[in-house]
């Protein structure tokens, strides 16, 4: 056996846990959305076209998709917003404090997501923290309403995401380097100019990696739309858990997770192709 | 007053010195080579210039203007860094315009002495190649048209050549060397390689721990070396431990030699480069202002066109360059060695 093929064989526990956990369900998944629905709800074993025909010719279809859409892209702009800073200041800095801080970057990732959402409802509710605030230093009146629409799906998924693009950004800084910045300033350009001619072109790769996994993140996100849209946010992954199980509609709710897959894929590919693009 | 003058910069990390008093004085168009051990801060002292680090104390001048609390930008220095850092986002003619646009060059004359700078380092044919799509020495050139054709008012260059293999070093040393010359810029660069600093500079400034130990022409830093660290990090050298006799001279392996005086306290030792020192057969007349030692030859090490030949005698050993292709003497045979008394070199014995 040659030694690369010994190394892969490291992976075999991997790729059957990986088979067993999520290929196999997605076989699964992929065959139940060709199975029809009887009046009664019944499943019906089939090889049918019915559920995608329904799928896509409803108008609510495509009203979730652009919902979807649009909060992953809000979301995942606002954390990119935030994420690219907090990233370029742990990439640089030499302080002793870098390793804490990076744990306390990513601490989010570790805490329950049902947690953080509570977390933000004492935050972003009538009488929480942001209002109060406001309030007091008599910037309004009347409660924002901050929570159980848009605004707060968008804040929290924005803050769940955070840590993943913090971390997809570090990953992808491998190509700057502190001397091309140096350069530049030794060249003329002050430190504005130098951000833009150098560092943000240089981590073009970085941002566009980050914001494809982000925008996957907030397209798959199930638990912050529904929590704190408080039933009145409808994303393409609240339908689908409502299709499983309110409805118990499994072919359609098949379909849709198998829809909303290959939106994701679409996606990933073009961010994927655009970074390697940037990279060159 | 001098073209460039560093007055008694010094900078410290938190549990270091990283520099600790340098001063020197550079007229226009003079080429000085900073050399000294990695960490002797010769690098710091140059990204001092850079004004890529701010010096905890001292002054910067050029051209009678204090510019040490100019920014980085606003400096006008070229600066070729160790690692080139050429855009790689930009091809060579962008990276070399980059300085140009920042200054607001019009278009058709920053064209136009883009064009010249690569010229000049002879990459005309290059200009729409990426820095990854060139060897070493092709990015070097790329890095140094980038910080000449800014017309700065000094070039400095960090270990600019370290990442070369030898042969390409030799013809970038003489390269850089002539364009230096012809453009008449004034130039510091920084090096831990004494042969690159003697063949590139009007004067070598030794660096040791911080300070500038000695500053002079290559011939006067080699031959007549103010320090012990100067004597033994520029060129090789073989160190006699000395014993004082009673009127002050030094004897070394039992031999008195003539015409050296040890210090008034402490031990001293005797510093003789091996290209300096002869062997000659034992039983030749020696003139008695002539030192010379007696000892046995251990081997003989053949390094193309030199030998060495380590003699060991009863104080130790020593090595003797000589020209490879004369008769030398076997391993074993007995033999003098002898050296011009104005080749003895003196030091204090460093308090270990």
């Amino acid at each position: 056996m040659s030694p690369s093929a010994r190394w892969s064989l490291l992976a075999v526990p991997a790729a059957l846990l990986l088979g067993f956990i999520y290929l196999w369900p997605s076989l699964g998944l992929f065959r139940t959305a060709f199975n029809e629905t009887s009046a009664t709800g019944a499943m019906i074993e089939a090889l049918s076209l019915k559920v995608w025909r329904e799928l896509m010719a409803d108008s609510f279809t495509y009203e979730l998709t652009l919902n979807s859409l649009w909060l992953s892209v809000t979301a995942t702009v606002i954390a990119l917003c935030i994420a690219y800073p907090i990233s370029l200041f742990l990439f640089r800095t030499e302080s002793r404090f870098r390793g804490l801080l990076a744990v306390m970057a990513i601490m989010p990732m570790l805490v329950s997501g049902v947690v953080r959402i509570f977390g933000w409802l004492t935050i972003l509710g009538d009488q929480g923290m942001v209002n109060s605030a406001a309030r007091w230093l008599g910037l309004i009146s009347t409660p924002m309403h901050l929570l159980f629409n848009w605004t707060g799906v968008t804040i929290g998924l924005a803050e769940s995401i955070l840590p993943y693009m913090i971390l997809a950004l570090l990953a992808g800084f491998g190509r700057l380097d502190r001397a091309l910045e140096e350069a530049s300033r030794s060249l003329g350009a002050p430190p504005w100019r130098t951000f833009l001619r150098v560092t943000l072109p240089l981590s073009l790769p970085a941002i566009v990696l980050a914001a494809g996994l982000g925008f996957v993140l907030s397209m798959s996100a199930y638990i912050t739309p529904k929590l704190l849209g408080g039933g009145r946010v409808f994303v393409l992954a609240t339908e689908i858990f409502e299709h499983a199980t309110t409805n118990a509609n499994w072919p359609m709710a098949s379909a849709m997770a198998l829809y909303t897959l290959a939106l994701m894929l679409g996606f990933l590919a073009l961010a994927n192709v655009l970074s390697r693009r940037l990279a060159q | 007053m001098a073209y460039l003058e560093l007055g008694g910069l010094a900078k410290r990390y938190r549990d270091a010195v990283a520099v600790a008093d340098v001063t020197l004085a550079v007229e226009k168009g003079e080429s000085v080579a900073l050399l000294g051990p990695s960490g002797c801060g010769k690098t710091t002292t140059l990204r001092m210039l850079a004004g890529l680090i701010v010096p905890d104390s001292g002054r910067i001048n050029v051209n009678g203007a204090d510019i040490t609390d100019v920014p980085a930008h606003k400096r006008n220095m070229g600066y070729v860094f160790q690692s080139y850092a050429l855009f790689p986002h930009m091809n060579v003619e962008k990276n070399v315009a980059f300085g140009l646009e920042e200054r607001g060059v019009a278009a058709n004359e920053r064209k136009e002495r883009v064009a010249t700078a690569l010229d000049k380092v002879r990459l005309n044919e290059l200009a729409h190649r990426r820095p990854r799509e060139l060897s070493g020495g092709q990015q070097q050139r790329v890095a140094l048209a980038r910080a000449l054709v800014i017309r700065p008012s000094v070039l400095l260059l960090d270990e600019s050549l370290s990442n070369l293999d030898a042969k390409l070093r030799q013809t970038m040393r003489r390269e850089i060397r002539d364009l230096q010359r012809s453009l008449a810029i004034t130039t510091l660069f920084v090096t831990h390689d004494q042969v690159e600093a003697l063949a590139m500079c009007d004067r070598i400034a030794v660096m040791n721990r911080g300070r500038i130990e000695q500053v002079g022409t290559p011939a006067d830093v080699y031959e007549r070396p103010a320090t012990r660290f100067v004597a033994s990090f520029v060129g090789s050298v073989n160190v006699l431990p000395a014993d004082r006799d009673a009127s002050g001279g030094l004897i070394v392996w039992g031999a008195p030699i003539p015409g050296a005086k040890s210090f008034a306290s402490g031990d001293t030792d005797v510093f003789v480069r091996p290209q300096r020192m002869r062997l000659v057969a034992p039983s030749e007349p020696v003139a008695p202002e002539t030192p010379h030692l007696k000892g046995k030859v251990e081997q003989n090490i053949f390094i193309g066109d030199q030998v060495e030949t380590i003699v060991s005698g009863p104080g130790g050993q020593v090595t003797v360059q000589s020209l490879s292709g004369g008769a030398m003497p076997c391993a074993g045979a007995e033999v003098k060695v002898v050296w011009k008394p104005e080749d003895t070199l003196v030091f204090p014995r460093e308090a270990s």
